[in-house]
């Protein structure tokens, strides 16, 4: 099964990534997104993004409350194409 | 009404809202309404570190060298702190303990607090390395005219939700006389009193140290006080997961997955939450001017910090429904997340010592002669 998907951030930039390779907070990253984090452990919530469309799997279950339309990027992958919001 | 320790009757824990309801009796865990404080509870026993295991003691040296200037910003912020953990050692127990009524939050709540107290006593340890006799420092917490303005927001709403709280234990509902003063005590009244107050705490947790936390990481950064910036590391660690349960309590009432009364009111006292957190970040400002009246240190000044309060202040609001009221979107202190990081995650390569973990997790068949020279 293919793991890798596209991540569109903001309606803009367009990233690739393959959720077999870590946390999407990573692949942000790893694309220069700088992304906002403090615990990169589902804690805190400071990397909360707006996910817009598709769906997400928690490698780890969060302990911060993870309101509707929000994901945390440290603790997840992407389980198919992504629309973020930053 | 009146408070047992033991309530004698058949309660379905399951049933009963956080607070307001039934007391407690039984303190199980097996079955939780809201399962979240078991796991925060799990994790933050997992976090389980003793002050006396960091040490300090180079950090006596570099505060010698340090300016004037940059001892009153060091020594200023450890007040600051002390008063904090000094109220929250104490508050959620007394003022939640009370009221709470399904036994994963009331344990919560006591671990919460304990750790709270793990802090004061870091504080204790720091000092006591510094000064031969550190009461002059603690002395000047309840004389300090910056700290004092702090002290009567921080404490301002425990306290009166205790009052009532007592009130109606006592008398219950009605309207009661006490010293030639007037209180009207009803359900309604005593949830709005609690749900200002977990607002009020909410912010305590989210934004009150960060000023502090920011200063202690800038010494770091110049690799000086890195002993207490261990410690600092530690309670920084901590107060994410305090607010987080906080943050939980006010988006559960929020989303109407407690009480429904408590979602009314969320919405009747929107704006009264809303000034409480914006009351807490503009004197997290006037902190910062207060420590850099008399200059600022290498690396950060009122402006930097100020702006990171709003960058910290923004997401917290976020996270309780509000509208990120700052423009201040991007981080202006970088350097501050590799210290706010998880120890579970690798962090910056530079950070060779891993400040956590190793606590409590000791394999206990090394024998203390390996621990000669172990280092935290
Ligand atoms: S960085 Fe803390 S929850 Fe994601
Ligand atoms: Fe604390
Ligand atoms: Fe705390």
């Amino acid at each position: 099964m293919s793991t890798a998907y596209k991540v569109i951030v903001n309606g803009q930039q367009q990233l690739t990534v393959d959720s077999s390779q870590g946390t999407l907070l990573e692949a942000m990253e790893a694309a220069g997104l700088e992304p906002h984090y403090h615990c990169r452990n589902g804690f805190c919530g400071a990397c909360r993004v707006q996910l817009v469309q598709g769906d997400i799997t928690y490698i780890n279950e969060p302990l911060a409350f993870v309101r509707p339309g929000d994901c945390l990027p440290c603790c997840c992958v992407a389980a198919s194409d992504l629309e973020i919001n930053q | 009404m009146s408070y047992s320790t033991f309530n004698q009757n058949q309660v379905n824990p399951l049933l009963e809202p956080m607070f307001f309801g039934n007391s407690v009796n039984v303190a199980r865990y097996d079955q939780q309404k809201h399962s979240i404080f078991e796991k925060l509870i799990e994790k933050q026993i997992s976090f389980f570190w003793r002050p006396e295991e960091v040490d300090v003691s180079r950090d006596r040296v570099d505060f010698q060298a340090l300016t004037d200037s940059e001892k009153h910003i060091f020594i200023s912020n450890l007040k600051y702190q002390t008063l904090l953990d000094s109220v929250q050692g104490r508050s959620p127990n007394i003022a939640l303990l009370p009221i709470v009524s399904i036994p994963e939050l009331e344990t919560w709540i006591e671990t919460w607090s304990f750790f709270e107290t793990i802090h004061s006593r870091s504080y204790t340890h720091i000092l006591r390395n510094l000064f031969t006799d550190p009461s002059e420092v603690f002395e000047d917490i309840v004389i300090n005219e910056e700290i004092q303005k702090r002290a009567t927001d921080i404490s301002r709403y425990y306290d009166d939700l205790i009052f009532y709280t007592q009130l109606w234990q006592t008398h219950g509902e009605g309207e009661w006389e006490v010293d030639g003063e007037k209180h009207l005590v009803s359900m309604r009244e005593l949830k709005k009193k609690l749900f200002l107050c977990i607002n009020s705490v909410n912010a305590l947790e989210a934004v009150r140290f960060y000023v502090s936390f920011a200063c202690t990481f800038a010494f770091a950064e110049r690799d000086l006080m890195e002993g207490n910036s261990k410690i600092i590391r530690l309670i920084a660690r901590d107060e994410n997961l305090h607010l987080v349960s906080t943050q939980q309590i006010l988006n559960l009432w929020q989303y109407g997955q407690d009480d429904p009364e408590m979602k009314e009111i969320a919405e009747e006292l929107r704006d009264e939450a809303l000034n409480i957190f914006m009351k807490a970040v503009e004197q997290e400002k006037q902190w910062a001017h207060y420590l850099f009246r008399h200059g600022s240190m290498i690396g950060l000044n009122e402006e930097m910090l100020c702006q990171y309060v709003e960058y910290i202040a923004n997401m917290r609001m976020e996270a309780i429904g509000f509208d990120a009221p700052f423009k201040q979107r991007s981080n202006p202190l970088p350097w501050m997340n590799k210290y706010l990081v998880s120890d579970n995650v690798q962090v910056a390569p530079q950070e060779a010592e891993i400040t956590s973990y190793l606590v409590g997790q000791i394999d206990s068949n090394v024998s203390a002669s390996d621990l000669g020279d172990f280092e935290l």
